[in-house]
């Protein structure tokens, strides 16, 4: 019973979506517009939900990708095949019958499509509907039985129809107004997009579009002013655009190039505007062109410029981030540009493996990257790491002799899990001052962490390897001493990362995970860090406790309780899963939310949030939503919080709007390290975050939350907001 | 111009031949000043004998005695020796730096309870815990090194009466290659003595096993002998492991570490030849991390070291009462500091320096206190200048131990006073007054 249940919602969500689809979006509410407007002619409606259904269900039983069928990947250029046809022609089981193999034939030409132009990590965006509709209006002018439809032409007629007199009355009282012309013909490019001429359609269309998405509806009119600004530059005939309203082309161009494809950016909006007059040079040729068939070009323009543009995208080797392509689709332009600042600004997706310092304790970096000694050219990204005394002497007595300083014979050991790739071995320290250019690597041993990621440790100590080539090592284990060997006038460590296993490759720039900085009287963490010259750096120490209590496995449940001012509200189950595409959650079936975490060595974060606030789940996400896992007594971490997660929606309304350019909300989680009691047999750490959102600098709202952690996992949580405490313990 | 300082004429053996590769001359540099501060100013407000403690030496030690683990080893704690030095002033300081306490009778528990240590942090080791004292730490989740079975059955009868699993560890004493070896203090390695108080822990399912403890001896001056105990104490921990599937803490390695004194008996100055935190900690850590644990599950390493901290930063200042001639013509000194107030000349051979410059000239002399008793001799022997009554000096590394073994004999006792970081000096212990000692006395009626 509950599959039948599922796949009739995968079904109705497939329908919407594919409608949806049009504008890139998976919207329901937008979707349900979308129908609403389909069916102001309602033949075409029928054919259009037809065409929909026909493709989906064909698709599943075909047997392609359900995730596909029901995101509407496959339903949508059915979708406008049926509604086209069903405005050009009078309804008929003849018409039925051939929207059936249209339909058929363009979900045939969608996987094809797919197929070949994936590879080329392309979409294929509305081009089999243009296939389809082509190939079927030029066959079908032998079809004697479809009569041609002349809906669509005698608006007046059309609005009796469906809404009587009292519509027609209200249709023409909006026709009175006077809207400007090029805002008209905006609309009703709009309402073209479902073949719909009318302002009616364009403006429900448009009213959805803003629930939608405020950036693509920014987007849609800045595209198409840009257009029309263009024609009245050159003179061109405006007519152009009118006639059959082809400027939806600029509209669905300015939307995927400015929001959906690439993350929203004034480089997005720059090529918006360059890609315009493109736009309208397709446009004219193509009609022209194709005039001779007597065809439409329909999107042909958006198409083509569309796909020329992420393709030519793709041969970039600089300025990748410069309109930066959207890697994780979210079907919607604002939580692309804010999922992209949330990942650019808190992780490194891009780094396969963490490292921590190949060090125990405290030590300064003596020549950074780029340095003024031997960090140079091909090695250029590398560290030297030596100790220092309160005074900032590298070592104690008289420094004559390597053993005086603080550095030598210290332990070297592992930055992350790995294999011994390569290790040399006999070379004699060095007097203090003296350098060997001949062996200038000195004692050095390479490590393999991945097939092309290498880490490199020179000047170690002769004799002291604790390991030999080929053994696997952990994190944190012991390698061998510092020591003062090959172009190393003072004892130190080398320590750098390269794409190649030989002692002697060139360095990668590639940053540490987590590390712990400190000054005189206070210390703080630094993700992703590249230390420069002088500073003192170490290593987080993990605390057991908060390493268990943030590790999350998929199928565990956890059980809260909910209890508001001292009264108790609710019980809400949490369950962690993982998906096909290695992405854990934390999910409340309740209230259909859902929290995505990343567990690495040293942190614990959320990623992100979908779905409803009410579940106990957001308010576990915003309290632990950057969790370090060692216990540093009163220090903090600050981490930004997407600013759609945590601000209210009317705020995020305007916001939205000016997104690309400005953004002037921010939100803002710290995390303190309380207390930590009986640290020996069953510690409980205390952990206090605060969640602040700000409007131009200046606070508005907050929510602060406590936790607190015992050796068995979280025990619980309050959250206390505009002086409302909501407690919540972890059963 | 000042007046030229009178000094008395010496008759000196004039040695022949070669000349010694440090000279004739032996100019003993003096100390003028303390952090700043001159000596014969401290003498002249705070009195003779006062005892000086520079804030500065002990913090700045403390960081190179932590720098020295914590580059060797990731998880690394000290717990300042009570017993060492307990003026709260001082304790403070350490637990600002981050120092646990470690503390070994009632008396010392609750001071560290004073000085605000949060009762998890407190080690209580020694021989002598009171049951009223064992209820006190237990309650507080303080730490409990048993030391004797004894101890065990009653912190097991405790528990029930608590409701409370305390955190304890074992004390093992053990043969590290040293002598004399110290067996004294809880429970055998190689006898069995250990794995047997260890099973009755683990089976008694009373008590949470949280550490191992040891301590070597004192004054050790072969580091090797704490990375054989280190390596045992491990050997233990690996096999609770395996026997108990329980994960073992911490390993403490107690005190014992040199200090930069010299020992009596031996010929080149400690501050030369005494092992260094670097070369204890170099013993101590490559010894626990060869063993067979892993980088992810090393345990904490706690250090109780007290005289290696603490020893440098003290100072005593003294006068000169009077100068003699033995019968056998050896010159000798009389100063007003006795053995009541420093203890450890007994066995160290107490660096002593002049607060003034003199001439090049020296004369051998016993250095004897102002007690009137035949044992009471500061130094045996040492060169000398020509110091005359009323001259100041001041003798080097007394912070350890002098400070809380010190008697109230004959004389009263004296200030202590601590130099800040910023170079101002305060009155950390005022001196002992007639009324502090009279108080105490009760005088039965029929003698009144």
């Amino acid at each position: 019973m509950s599959r039948i249940k599922a796949l009739f919602t995968s079904f109705i969500r497939g329908i919407l979506n594919s409608y949806a689809q049009v504008f890139f979006s998976n919207h329901s509410l937008f979707a349900v517009f979308l129908i609403l407007v389909s069916f102001f002619d309602i033949y075409a409606g029928i054919t259009g939900l037809m065409s929909v259904i026909i493709s989906n269900t064909a698709a599943y039983l075909i047997g392609f990708n359900r995730t596909f069928i029901r995101r509407g990947y496959y339903g949508f250029n059915s979708l406008l095949v049926g509604l086209g046809l069903g405005i050009f022609y009078q309804p008929s089981v003849e018409l039925w019958l051939l929207v059936f193999f249209t339909s058929l034939l363009t979900l045939l030409l969608s996987v094809m499509l797919e197929g070949v132009i994936g590879k080329y990590y392309l979409p294929y965006l509305s081009v089999p509907f243009l296939l389809g509709i082509w190939m079927v209006m030029l066959a079908s002018r032998r079809f004697e039985a479809l009569d041609i439809s002349e809906r669509g032409i005698y608006m007046f007629n059309d609005m009796y129809a469906l809404g009587g007199l009292n519509l027609v009355k209200v249709y023409d009282w909006f026709t009175r107004l006077a809207l400007p012309d090029s805002l008209e013909v905006y609309f009703r490019s709009l309402g073209a997009i479902l073949f719909q001429y009318h302002l009616f359609a364009g403006m429900l269309i448009a009213l959805g579009l803003i629930i939608y998405s405020r950036i693509a509806f920014v987007l849609s009119l800045a595209g198409y002013y840009l257009a029309y600004m263009f024609f009245h530059l050159f003179g061109g005939d405006f007519t152009t655009l009118n006639y059959s309203y082809i400027g939806f082309n600029f509209i669905l161009t300015s939307i995927a190039v400015g929001g959906y494809f690439i993350i929203p950016s004034r480089y997005s909006y720059l090529w918006v505007a360059l890609l315009t007059p493109l736009t309208i040079i397709v446009i004219i040729s193509a009609g022209t062109l194709f005039s001779i068939f007597q065809l439409s070009i329909y999107s042909l323009p958006f198409n083509v410029i569309v796909l020329l543009f992420l393709y030519i995208l793709r041969f970039r080797e600089r300025n990748l981030g410069s309109p930066q392509l959207v890697v994780v689709q979210h079907f919607s332009p604002e939580r692309n540009l804010y999922s992209h600042l949330n990942y650019s600004g808190r992780f490194n997706p891009a780094l396969p493996v963490n490292l921590s310092l190949p060090v125990f304790g405290e030590w300064k970096v003596t020549q950074g990257h780029r340095g003024e000694h031997t960090h140079q050219h091909d090695w250029q990204h590398a560290w030297d790491l030596e100790i220092v005394d309160e005074e900032g002497h590298a070592y104690s007595r008289s420094g004559k002799e390597p053993e005086d300083f603080y550095a030598y014979g210290k332990p070297v050991v592992a930055p992350a899990d790995g294999w011994v790739e390569q290790i040399q071995d006999g070379i004699d320290d060095n007097a203090v001052g003296e350098i060997n250019t001949v062996q200038n690597w000195g004692n050095t041993i390479v490590i393999r962490h991945t097939d092309s990621l290498f880490t490199k440790l020179s000047h170690l100590r002769k004799g002291s390897f604790k390991v030999k080539e080929g053994e696997q090592i952990k994190k944190g284990a012991l390698l061998a001493q510092c020591g003062n060997s090959g172009r190393s006038p003072v004892p130190h460590v080398h320590f750098q990362v390269q794409n190649e296993p030989y002692i002697g490759a060139p360095t990668l720039e590639y940053p540490l995970s987590h590390i712990v900085h400190h000054a005189e009287d206070r210390q703080w963490l630094v993700a992703w860090d590249v230390p420069v010259k002088n500073d003192l750096i170490s290593n987080i120490d993990r605390h057991k406790v908060l390493e268990n209590a943030f590790h999350f496995v998929p199928g565990q449940s956890l059980l809260m309780n909910v209890s508001e001012q001292g009264s108790p509200m609710r019980q809400e189950m949490l369950v962690v899963k993982v998906d096909s595409l290695n992405n854990q959650y934390i999910e409340c079936e309740r209230f259909g939310a859902r929290a995505f975490f990343r567990n690495e060595d040293n942190v614990f974060y959320f990623t992100g949030y979908s779905g409803s606030r009410r579940s106990v789940l957001y308010y576990f996400f915003l309290a632990h939503f950057k969790v370090v896992k060692g216990f540093y007594c009163n220090m903090s971490i600050e981490d930004p919080i997407p600013v759609d997660l945590f601000h209210n929606r009317v705020l995020l309304f305007f916001q939205d709007l000016v997104a690309p350019f400005f953004i002037f909300i921010s939100s803002m989680y710290t995390l303190s390290y309380t207390r930590i009691q009986d640290q020996l047999s069953s510690p409980v750490i205390t952990l206090n975050a605060a969640c602040e959102a700000r409007t131009l600098k200046s606070s508005s709202g907050h929510m602060d939350f406590e936790t607190r952690i015992d050796e068995k996992g979280i025990k619980e949580f309050r959250v206390i907001r505009k002086n409302r405490v909501m407690e919540v313990t972890c059963i | 111009m000042e007046k030229q300082r009178y000094e008395r004429p010496i008759l000196k053996k004039l040695e022949m031949g070669m000349p010694g590769k440090f000279g004739v001359a032996a100019n003993l540099p003096p100390t003028t000043h303390i952090d700043g501060i001159s000596v014969d100013s401290l003498v002249e407000t705070y009195g003779s004998p006062v005892f000086i403690l520079s804030e500065k030496t002990i913090r700045s030690v403390f960081k190179r005695a932590k720098k020295a683990f914590t580059t060797r080893y990731p998880k690394v704690q000290f717990a300042w020796s009570y017993k060492t030095n307990y003026l709260n002033a001082v304790c403070r300081i350490y637990h600002q730096e981050g120092s646990w306490a470690e503390v070994v009778s009632g008396f010392e528990y609750d001071k560290a309870i004073a000085n605000g240590v949060q009762g998890q942090h407190i080690i209580f080791n020694g021989p002598d815990k009171s049951a009223i004292y064992l209820e006190k730490a237990i309650r507080n989740d303080s730490i409990l090194h048993i030391d004797h079975l004894d101890e065990l059955y009653t912190i097991i009868e405790l528990t029930e009466k608590l409701a409370k699993k305390p955190k304890v560890a074992i004390r093992v004493n053990m043969d590290t290659g040293i002598q004399p070896m110290w067996d004294r203090f809880g429970f055998n390695y190689e006898n069995g003595q250990a794995w047997d108080a260890l099973n009755k822990i683990m089976h008694s399912g009373k008590l949470d096993l949280v550490g191992l403890h040891t301590h070597i001896g004192t004054f050790i001056m072969s580091p090797q002998a704490y990375g054989v105990a280190a390596q045992k104490l491990a050997d233990l921990a690996i096999g609770i492991r395996q026997k108990y599937n329980h994960t073992i803490k911490y390993i403490d390695m107690g005190g014992g570490f040199a200090s930069a004194n010299t020992l009596k008996g031996f010929y080149y100055p400690g501050s030369d030849t005494n092992p260094t935190f670097d070369d204890y900690a170099e013993a101590i850590t490559s010894a626990l991390l060869n063993t067979q644990f892993t980088p992810d599950n090393l345990p904490l390493l706690i250090l109780e070291t007290g005289r290696a901290l603490i020893d440098e930063a003290g100072y005593l200042l003294g006068t000169v009462i009077a100068n003699k001639r033995l019968s056998t013509g050896k010159r000798t000194t009389i100063v007003d500091i006795g053995i009541n107030l420093l203890f450890t000349s007994f066995w160290y051979e107490h660096k002593l320096t002049p607060a003034r410059h003199y001439s090049q000239y020296t004369e051998a002399t016993t250095v004897y206190g102002p007690l009137c008793m035949n044992i009471d001799v500061i130094r045996e022997n040492v060169n000398l200048p020509l110091l005359n009554k009323g001259d100041h000096f001041v003798i080097h590394h007394v912070g350890a131990y002098n400070m809380t073994q010190w008697m109230q004999f004959i004389t009263l006792r004296p200030k202590i006073v601590l130099i800040d970081q910023d170079g101002t000096a305060h009155v950390i212990r005022e001196n002992e007054t007639m009324d502090n000692v009279m108080n105490m006395e009760h005088l039965p009626a029929h003698l009144k």
